[in-house]
This record gives structure tokens, C-alpha cells and sequence, in this order.
């Protein structure tokens, strides 16, 4: 039998290279015979083994973490924290399991790196001299480098071995592979012969480990210089997308082979405290209880119209034009909560928090005394001032601490203004699903365009996941604006199909009577039927 | 004439390493008459310096005199190149 290791001398063809494998896999003595690029895999259970990487989203949407013992190729486009994402794995695993790992660099040096995750609070200075964390330096040097004839990176190979060995490490990133093409650009298939071996000495280490590499285009070739054909079982990818001038990054686990994983695009953010923080779009599925636990309105006419109150941990969404009496209802909503003791979170886009007080106080609800009770949390801020990615951390964050009941939202239309069309959709549909797990019962109100009549783009986007639709509209009648009630609908329970009218007075809401012999209101053009 | 200085990072007796190692002595031995300092080192041994001096391909050839310091990889099987990039130039030898 030749020696594999010539075979593999002459080629970088991926088929040869199974061919390779294969040899070695046969092998009686075979070091190899569990080797990751086993071709069979699809013979195996989907449950294969995961390491936990201790960023809590990742190992959601992925399942339990990354493939336990194998390399992960990540992915990404210039600027899509590729190497923040390799950074954490280790990070994480020092500070929560206690896991030493080795960073391997080909790009950025090792200084501009410790300085760029000092931000992010991991003591990497105090892991490296604990021996936890191991850099090895492979970013190009100032010096000059010319290359005269055949050379390996065995020297590459064996300081990452001795690293590994080092601090027995169990976790390694190698950040980011296409530099080395760079760094030896006339020797492309000297590096990939090269890199099979590297990924071979990943394998035999048993560590588990992460390769970042770049790519050109967001939706395209998974890598610039197609590492992906020799590192191909676990591919992440991370995007960056510039999308009506805004930036919206995304995470997809394109494969886990012989695993489950979250398939399709997955938002997430970057912050201080967490580094990357993933949104689970379709994590939470619809598995979680409906309850058939009634909570008021706050308004006894409106509870009488939804047959008795909202369900509890629903969500519903009122509509209206500006002025139609959008806040109020959530002002009582709010003040709903005395009944039964619960706690409330009011989130206010639009309105600072004196505002909001003086207009509740007018309505006979004073949020002051609900919030020394210690009931309710108001917290106001510009829908600008962070990405909705980052509003739904800060929330999510808000809603860990204060354990609320109930939680309004005034309104998500504001909040829509900071994203695109589709990272809002996400944000509905993963926000929605987050209550409903928390068994919270929400409030949003939607602004509509039209002062009559009409809907907006953000009830487009919410209506369908809403459990009840509460419409405020206007009606003018006899050169006077009214203003009008109607449930449009509500998930589960009977309700009151009649356009009532609205007032809103000292008091606060009135609910009266259905507007008898007049249609057309929800359209904007309001006609009075002659009764016979 | 001024002293040549380099350091050799070799890998065991792989292929490279001993074609390497071979070329070289006969280069210096050839062209600069005992006149230089050779320093080779097997980072299977060594792998500690191998980190240090962050080596990545074998074979490394560092030239650290004549000044500027720089890093030949590779074999070494062009010659004309070679001498060049060690600084020794067969302009200079005939003077």
C-alpha cells in the first residue's frame, strides 16, 4: 500500500482526499479510524455530540452548540464578527466551564486583539498568564517574505500542537484562514494541500474548534478561496447586509452534519455585556399553553365587548389614527392591573415620561402610585437610539429583572422606524413568541396613517400573530368628528361585532352605544342608512 | 567584506528540510568563503523557537545580516534567486 501522505503530496482534489481518508480509515493501525471526514455520517444517530459553547442563543438555535471534537468553518463577509464569534467560544468557555482554548491569528496581531476584546470584559491578559488562553501568532510580520521553492506549514502545525498540548486545551479558533492565502499568494495549492493537514491535526487533537474564513458576497460562494471543499461537515455563517441603509446581521447554520440545528437566517446584535446576542426567530415554536384565564382590559365596557377581558399571556393590538385614543386604552390597560395584583412594563416610543404621567393623571390613573407599589415600570426612550435588535435585548433584559405581567408598548410603529420591513417582521414574530412563553399579556398600539379609515404597513406585519385587534377610528358625521370601538377580532372567544362610539372624557374612556343606521366607517366614508 | 548571519528552521529530516539544509551549505560554501554564521534548527526539537521567532512554513530561511533582516521559505531551488536574497551578489564577489 502506498503511503497516504504521498498520495495526498500530489493533489488538493477533494475526491482523492476521501480516498485518503478512507485508506487511513481502513487502516488497521489507523489513528484516524474516527476521523471527522467520514463520509458515511448520515449512518449516524442525529444526535450526535455537541459542545456547549455558553452563549445561551447560540446553543438554542444550534441545537446544544457546536459539533463536539470538529471543526466549524465560520463564515463571513468583512466586518461580520467573524473573529468576535471565535473570541466568545473561548471566552466563554474559560469563564462558565472552565475550558482552556488556544486562538490561533493569521490576520490581526495579537496586541490589536487584546486591546479590541478588553471591551467586552474578558481578562484575556489574566487567562494567558493562568495559562488558560494561548495565543499563537501567525499574522504576517513586517519583514519582508520570499518565497524560493516547495515549503509545508509543519511549523504552523506543530506550534498549534504544542499550544494545544500546552494548556490542554479543548477549544480553538483559527482566525481567519483566507489571510494565509494572502500572506503566501503565489502558492495557493501549497496552502490547500497545507490546510487538509492542518485540518487533520484539528481532528486527531480532539479539540473542538472554529475556522473563520472570509467571503466576498453576503448571499454567494460560501468562501473566498473555497476552504469550504476540505472543511466541509459544519458550516456557520455570518452576514452583514446593508439593507435600505441599514445594517441588519444575521447567523445561519448552514450545516451541521448529522445533526439538528435552526435552519434559515437568524438576526443578531453585538453588545458590551453579552457580545453576540442571537434572536431565535423560530425557536420558541408554538408549543407554548394558552390560557383561558380572563385579565380586564381595565375598561368594563370594553371587558363586557371581548366577553369578559383578554386572555391571559395574549397579545393585542390597538389601531388608530393619532388622537384617537391609542394610549388611553393602554393607560387603563395598565391600570388594570390592580385587579388582580399583577405587574406591569410599559415600554413608551413616542411620549416622555411627563407626559405620559399628566395624561394619565387627566384620565383619573395615576401611573406615579402604581410605580411606588412597585406594579408598574415605565420606561421611555427614542426608538433611535439602538437597533431593534438591541431593543429587544434591552427588553428581554428588562423583563428578567422585573417579572411582569402584563407589558404595552406605545407604539410599534415608532419602534418600526429603525428597521427594515423584514428585520421588524422578525422582531414581531420572535418578540410575540417571547411573551407568549413568558405567558405575558401584551398591549401594542399601531398608528395608523389615515385619520378615517385605512391601516398601516406595521398592522400588516402584526396582525396575523395578534390574538386580539381593537380598531379606533374616526368618524365624521354631520360636519362633527366622533370617535368610534370595534374588536375586529379575537382569538378563542365570542366578541361584540358592533362600531360602538368612544369618548373620551374627564373620566377617562366611554363606551356607548353602536352607531345605528350609518356604515362604511372602517372604509372612511361613513353613510347614513335610511331604516325602514 | 561584511559577515553573513542566518538561521535555518528545519522540520526533522522531512524532504525540504534535508534538500534545504544541502543547498544552502553548498551556496555559502561556494560563495562566501567561510565568511558566515549558520544556525540551524530543527523545530521538532525546538519547537519553543519555532513559536518565538513565529515560524509558520518549513523550511524558513531568516536572513538577519546583511541588514534588512527578511525571511526566505522554501527550498531554495532557484539559485540566481537565492543569492540575491541572501545578500550575496556575484557583482560584489568579483571585485
Amino acid at each position: 500500500m502506498p503511503s497516504p501522505l504521498c498520495v495526498l503530496l500530489d493533489t488538493s482534489d477533494l475526491r482523492v482526499f476521501n480516498c485518503v481518508v478512507n485508506t487511513f480509515r481502513h487502516h488497521p493501525a489507523s489513528k484516524y479510524s474516527a476521523n471527522i471526514y467520514s463520509p458515511n455520517r448520515s449512518r449516524l444517530p442525529m444526535n450526535l455530540l455537541k459542545l456547549e459553547t455558553g452563549n445561551a442563543s447560540f446553543d438554542h438555535i444550534s441545537d446544544g452548540g457546536l459539533p463536539l471534537g470538529r471543526t466549524t468553518l465560520v463564515a463571513g463577509s468583512s466586518g461580520s464578527a467573524k473573529t468576535l464569534f471565535g473570541a466568545q467560544f473561548l471566552a466563554m468557555g474559560i469563564q462558565l466551564f472552565n475550558q482552556p482554548g488556544v486562538f490561533v491569528t493569521f490576520e490581526e496581531q495579537v496586541d490589536d486583539i487584546r486591546k479590541n476584546l478588553k471591551s467586552f470584559n474578558w481578562d484575556i491578559d489574566t487567562w494567558e498568564r493562568e495559562g488558560k488562553w494561548i495565543f499563537v501568532d501567525a499574522a504576517p510580520k513586517e519583514e519582508n517574505i520570499i518565497a524560493i521553492g516547495d515549503f509545508d506549514l509543519s511549523a504552523f502545525r506543530i506550534r498549534l500542537e504544542s499550544a494545544v498540548q500546552k494548556c490542554k486545551a479543548q477549544r480553538v479558533v483559527i482566525d481567519s484562514i483566507g489571510s494565509i492565502f494572502t500572506q503566501f499568494h503565489e502558492e495557493m495549492h501549497t496552502i490547500r494541500r497545507e490546510l487538509i493537514q492542518v485540518a487533520l491535526t484539528l481532528s486527531r487533537l480532539g479539540a473542538t474548534s472554529i475556522i473563520t474564513a472570509e467571503r466576498l458576497e453576503e448571499y454567494g460562494k460560501i468562501t473566498r478561496f473555497g476552504v469550504e471543499e476540505f472543511l466541509t461537515d459544519n458550516v456557520v455563517i455570518l452576514r452583514n447586509v446593508l439593507h435600505n441603509e441599514k445594517r441588519r446581521r444575521t447567523i445561519e447554520i448552514l450545516k451541521f452534519r448529522g445533526s439538528n440545528h435552526e435552519k434559515g437566517e437568524n438576526p443578531f446584535s453585538i453588545n458590551k455585556e453579552n457580545g453576540i446576542v442571537i434572536i431565535p426567530l423560530s425557536a420558541m415554536n408554538l408549543k407554548h399553553v394558552s390560557s383561558n384565564e380572563r385579565v380586564t382590559s381595565g375598561i368594563p365596557k370594553l371587558d363586557d365587548m371581548i366577553n369578559g377581558g383578554f386572555y391571559k399571556g395574549s397579545i393585542n393590538l390597538v389601531s388608530g389614527a393619532i388622537g384617537a385614543g391609542k394610549t388611553l386604552l393602554v393607560a387603563n390597560f395598565i391600570n388594570g392591573i390592580r385587579e388582580k395584583k399583577e405587574r406591569c412594563l410599559l415600554m413608551a416610543f413616542e411620549e416622555s415620561y411627563e407626559q405620559l404621567n399628566r395624561n394619565a393623571a387627566g384620565w383619573g390613573i395615576s401611573f406615579a402610585q402604581l410605580e411606588e407599589e412597585g406594579l408598574l415600570k415605565v420606561i421611555c426612550i427614542y426608538p433611535e437610539i439602538s437597533s431593534l435588535e438591541d431593543h429587544f435585548i434591552n427588553i428581554q433584559e428588562v423583563v428578567e429583572s422585573f417579572k411582569p405581567d402584563r407589558i404595552a408598548i406605545d407604539s410599534l410603529s415608532a419602534l418600526s422606524r429603525t428597521s427594515t420591513d423584514k428585520g421588524f417582521r422578525e422582531f414581531i414574530i420572535a418578540f410575540t413568541s417571547y411573551l407568549k412563553h413568558k405567558e405575558i399579556t401584551g398591549m401594542f398600539t399601531s398608528n395608523t396613517p389615515l385619520l378615517a379609515g385605512g391601516t398601516s404597513d406595521t398592522e400588516g406585519n402584526i396582525s396575523p400573530i395578534t390574538d386580539t385587534i381593537i380598531l379606533l377610528r374616526y368618524v365624521e358625521m354631520s360636519g362633527e368628528m366622533q370617535r368610534s370601538i370595534a374588536v375586529l377580532k379575537m382569538r378563542g372567544s365570542r366578541h361584540d361585532s358592533s362600531i360602538r362610539k368612544f369618548s373620551i372624557t374627564d373620566r377617562g374612556a366611554e363606551i356607548g352605544k353602536h352607531f345605528e343606521g350609518i356604515s362604511g366607517i372602517l372604509t372612511g366614508n361613513p353613510m347614513l342608512i335610511k331604516l325602514e | 567584506m561584511s559577515i553573513h548571519v542566518f538561521q535555518l528552521f528545519i522540520n526533522g529530516h522531512s524532504l525540504n528540510s534535508v534538500e534545504t539544509v544541502d543547498t544552502l551549505l553548498k551556496i555559502c560554501r561556494e560563495n562566501l568563503n567561510g565568511n558566515y554564521q549558520l544556525e540551524i534548527i530543527d523545530i521538532q526539537k525546538y519547537p519553543e523557537k519555532a513559536e518565538e521567532a513565529g515560524i509558520i512554513a518549513i523550511p524558513t530561511l531568516i536572513r538577519l545580516e546583511p541588514t534588512p533582516v527578511s525571511r526566505i521559505i522554501g527550498a531554495l531551488n532557484v539559485r540566481s534567486r537565492v543569492l540575491a536574497a541572501l545578500g550575496i551578489s556575484s557583482m560584489l564577489n568579483k571585485v
